[in-house]
């Protein structure tokens, strides 16, 4: 699955049809992340449910999500995992990667908790 | 909810004890405020991810528990709130007022739909109640063992609304549910969707202690007993306000709606418990009163053919235990009836007859058979119609159906004659017009008859004596139909039923064989030809039904004496050691007549032809008186006397009798007719072929059937004792019964005393020390 792995990990890079924008982090280190909802809510229950029609907020067409307690550093890492499927982790600091078991937690990828902890 | 409690466990990031409390209530105060505005259709101004992250935080900080039993609260209280402001308002009148005021039942209609909003947005609640409590759902409900937040949202609707304390919701509920059904049944038209919304409701919610739905425990038993009462009230007022067809019409639109309402808005699991319900109110307890219903019951419909209720009937009482069965009863009675009837007409006609047996209109006596055989044929058809068209060919009402016929066909002892008769008169030549199609398909049809008889020897030794007067007269229709025929005697009793049957057939095959061979030996012989043309029938006598011991007499004119003697000599000359002996009863003959008008070719018995014979030796108006012609001929009396009725009683008078009369007595003188005229040059004296029996010839050939049973035992006592060399009493009586059933019914009785006779001509013996075993002698 390499190949749609690293196909999947482009759409998050050269994403003109985005449909959900994500602010991550806390003021002043906010990061603006550009994502599918589709995809977001077929990986993560936590999206599935955030992104519903019952809860999704639109600005000018497009979900606007905040998620302020999670680092962008931390949230950029999730992201490319629920893309691809995988993540860098020996690249990471370990402040980082702890953060990464918690925000995982928080948003139930069972997945990258085991994969973290591994 | 502040406590001063001192955080366990490992230290955590620096935030003050005081500060953790604070944090918690913080977070409640803003879950329980936007459970409130969820419970106000105000979601819209919510933020998914602040509220799933205060719930997180709260399970994350060990306050599960008190998160949940918050969640809780809120919830009850707010349903607490929708029973009172909305669901109670919407309370119908109750009781009887109810219908008097709402006949319709629009308050009840309206209280479903009240319900229906409330469960609906109930639901739809949960739901985002249950997206913000993810987490509580996945770590907390878990690990403490209780129901994930929307189950629990169920159960305090359950406790809340449906089975509230405070307020008889659940009353109203199930009043106005079980209400709207009795209404759909009075067919007015209710809104099912409603009700739908509330069964479905019910089959949603569980009942703590079952583990069952609410739907099961609440309102099945409530819904079921109500449905018994109606049922029981209606199957009462329909059996007292319609005929039977009416009634299973009645009935299966009954079943119909009961099952299109479980589809449409029930479980699918009461679906055979009402199913059960008509059928017991409605089937079971009316099976009789609705099959003995006067003008219009199972008879009724039986003697009317209609199949379509019929039908129906098979059909709806299939459906219960009994139904089947007393159908099957009450039809069997009737066929044993219809059979009685058939049998009393004849019994009738027959002792009518009895009155002038002396006239004996033999003819009669012979369409008798033959009407009793059709009245049969056609009570047959008529219940083949019936169990093809209605029973759906059921094996178990055909087994029934066959009984009956066996039991009324078997009271009338005269059957077996009678279907031999019936045969005789479908294979006889010319008669009746009917094509060989039509007869082979009576002939079939027959067979299923014989297949109820219980004495098939009696019907055997009937069938060769019509068969035999059948060949020997020349009077059957074709070979092959005698012989398919015997084929489907074949079929139903096996090879050694007919091989007799079949020899009677190669005798007239080799007669035909011998005569030629007769003719070139008299043409190539030196001998003085006989004066007349002698064709013989050579009969094996043992495949023959004639009795050689009384081998009639009769004094033959001197020239038909020579010229048997010269076929005797021909005969015993090709084959020497065999007996020849003349059956004078059984010949025809073709003599010439001349009348004052013409001359007429005349066919007639042999009796006939020496009664005639001895007028020509006398003068014109010179009489013989019956003893003078008994005297001379030597013919047995009764045939004499028949003889005569058909040369002086019957169509053609060739003889004219003093006095004039049907019936011939001592005394009576004849004159030959010379002044006789007929249309035609060629002319058949009718003998009397077949007849039904007379008292006298009936026990004769009952003396002789039992004779020959006597011998049939005793061979199959033999041939099993051969096989088994030694057997016990009731073991061998039982194999006897076995062997000899498809013939007919031996009684013990006679199989003891064929034993003994055995025993006594030294073929067994009894076992020494047990006297209830018998051994093989050898």
């Amino acid at each position: 699955y390499r190949g749609l792995s690293i196909d999947f990990s482009h759409l998050l890079d050269e994403s003109d049809d985005y449909d959900v924008i994500i602010y991550a982090g806390k003021e002043p280190n906010v990061r603006k992340f550009h994502a599918h909802t589709v995809i977001l809510r077929a990986r993560s229950p936590y999206f599935r449910r955030a992104l519903s029609r019952d809860w999704a907020k639109k600005e000018n067409g497009s979900i606007v999500f905040q998620k302020p307690n999670i680092a962008h550093e931390v949230f950029d890492v999730i992201l490319k995992y629920i893309y691809s499927g995988t993540a860098d982790l020996l690249a990471q600091e370990g402040g980082i990667i702890l953060n990464l078991l918690t925000a995982s937690d928080e948003l139930v990828l069972q997945e990258l908790i085991i994969y973290a902890q591994d | 909810m502040s406590s001063r409690k001192q955080p366990k466990g490992k230290i955590r990031p620096p935030k003050k004890p005081n500060s953790a409390d604070a944090q918690f209530n913080d977070n409640w105060d803003r879950l329980a405020q936007a459970i409130r505005e969820i419970h106000k259709k105000n979601a819209s101004i919510l933020s998914f991810e602040e509220l799933y992250r205060n719930a997180y935080n709260m399970v994350l900080h060990k306050n599960g528990d008190k998160l949940y039993n918050g969640v809780r609260e809120v919830i009850t209280q707010h349903l607490e709130e929708v029973a009172v402001s909305q669901v109670v308002p919407a309370f119908p009148l109750s009781g009887a007022s109810s219908s008097q005021t709402n006949p319709n039942g629009a308050g009840g209609a309206n209280f479903l739909k009240v319900l229906k909003t409330v469960w609906e947005d109930h639901t739809t609640c949960m739901l985002m109640i249950r997206d913000i409590l993810m987490y509580m759902d996945r770590v907390y409900a878990k690990t403490a063992n209780v129901p994930l937040v929307y189950d629990l949202g169920l159960d305090l609707f359950r406790d809340t609304i449906v089975r509230s304390q405070n307020y008889p919701i659940q009353n109203h509920l199930l009043e106005v549910l079980l209400q709207q059904i009795k209404l759909e049944r009075e067919n007015e038209i209710i809104d099912r969707t409603n009700v739908k919304a509330s069964i479905d409701m019910l089959l949603e919610l569980t009942d703590a202690s079952t583990k069952d739905t609410v739907y099961a425990t609440d309102f099945e038993n409530k819904f079921l007993e109500t449905s018994s009462e109606y049922y029981r009230v209606e199957g009462q007022m329909l059996v007292g306000e319609y005929d039977a067809p009416e009634y299973m019409k009645k009935v299966d639109k009954r079943l119909n709606e009961e099952e299109q309402r479980v589809r449409h808005y029930l479980s699918q699991t009461t679906e055979p418990k009402i199913r059960n319900i008509v059928e017991e109110e409605l089937i079971s307890k009316h099976l009789k009163t609705v099959i003995e219903m006067e003008n219009s019951g199972l008879i009724p419909m039986l003697r009317n053919e209609k199949m379509d209720d019929l039908g129906r009937m098979y059909k709806l009482f299939g459906r219960v235990v009994k139904g089947h069965d007393e159908m099957k009863s009450a039809i069997s009675d009737y066929i044993r009836e219809l059979g009685k009837a058939i049998n009393e007409t004849v019994t009738s006609n027959t002792t009518a007859e009895g009155g002038n047996a002396a006239s004996g209109d033999k003819q009669t006596g012979a369409t008798v058979a033959v009407r009793w055989v059709q009245e049969v044929l056609d009570l047959k058809d008529k219940f083949d119609k019936v169990q093809n068209l209605a029973l759906s060919n059921d094996k178990a009402f055909q087994t029934s159906f066959n009984e009956a016929f066996e039991y009324f066909i078997n009271k009338n002892s005269k059957s077996p004659e009678f279907i031999s008769l019936f045969i005789d008169d479908n294979l006889k030549k010319g008669l009746k017009g009917k094509t060989e199609e039509e007869v082979d398909s009576v002939l079939d049809k027959t067979i299923t008859l014989f297949r109820f008889i219980g004495e098939k020897d009696v019907f055997e030794r009937y069938y060769k004596q019509h068969l035999a007067k059948r060949l020997l007269l020349g009077r059957s229709v074709s070979d092959d139909a005698e012989r398919g025929m015997i084929g489907k005697l074949k079929v139903e009793c096996g090879y050694q039923f007919t091989t007799k049957l079949e020899g009677m057939f190669n005798d007239m095959r080799i007669s035909s064989d011998t005569m030629t061979d007769f003719k070139e030996y008299l043409d190539k012989s030196v001998l003085e030809k006989p004066k007349l043309d002698l064709s013989v029938t050579v009969l094996t006598s043992t495949f023959w039904p004639m009795n050689l011991s009384a081998s009639p007499r009769c004094n033959l004119p001197p020239e038909l004496t020579k010229a048997c003697g010269t076929f005797q000599n021909f005969y015993l000359g090709r084959h020497s050691g065999r007996r020849l002996t003349w059956q004078s009863n059984m010949g025809t003959a073709d003599i010439r007549g001349s009348f004052k008008a013409r001359k007429h070719e005349l066919n007639v018995s042999t009796y006939q032809m020496v009664i005639l014979l001895m007028f020509n030796d006398k003068q014109d108006g010179e009489s013989l008186s019956y003893e003078q012609i008994k005297g001379e001929s030597d013919i047995p009396e009764a045939d004499l006397k028949r003889n005569l009725q058909s040369l002086a009683c019957a169509k053609y008078k060739i003889l004219v009798k003093e006095p004039k009369g049907k019936e011939i007595n001592p005394g009576d003188q004849f004159n030959f007719n010379n002044d006789f005229t007929a249309p035609l040059q060629r002319i058949k004296i009718q003998t009397v072929a077949s007849k039904v029996e007379s008292e006298g010839e009936r026990k004769e050939t009952r003396e002789k059937v039992e004779e020959a049973r006597k011998h049939q035992t005793e061979a199959a006592i033999v041939r099993i004792m051969k096989d088994r060399k030694t057997m016990e009493h009731n073991l061998l009586i039982a194999e006897v019964v076995k062997q000899l059933q498809s013939r007919f019914m031996p009684n013990p009785a006679l199989i003891k005393k064929r034993i003994e006779a055995l025993i006594e001509r030294e073929y067994l013996e009894r076992a020494t020390g047990d006297r209830r075993v018998y051994n093989y002698l050898a």
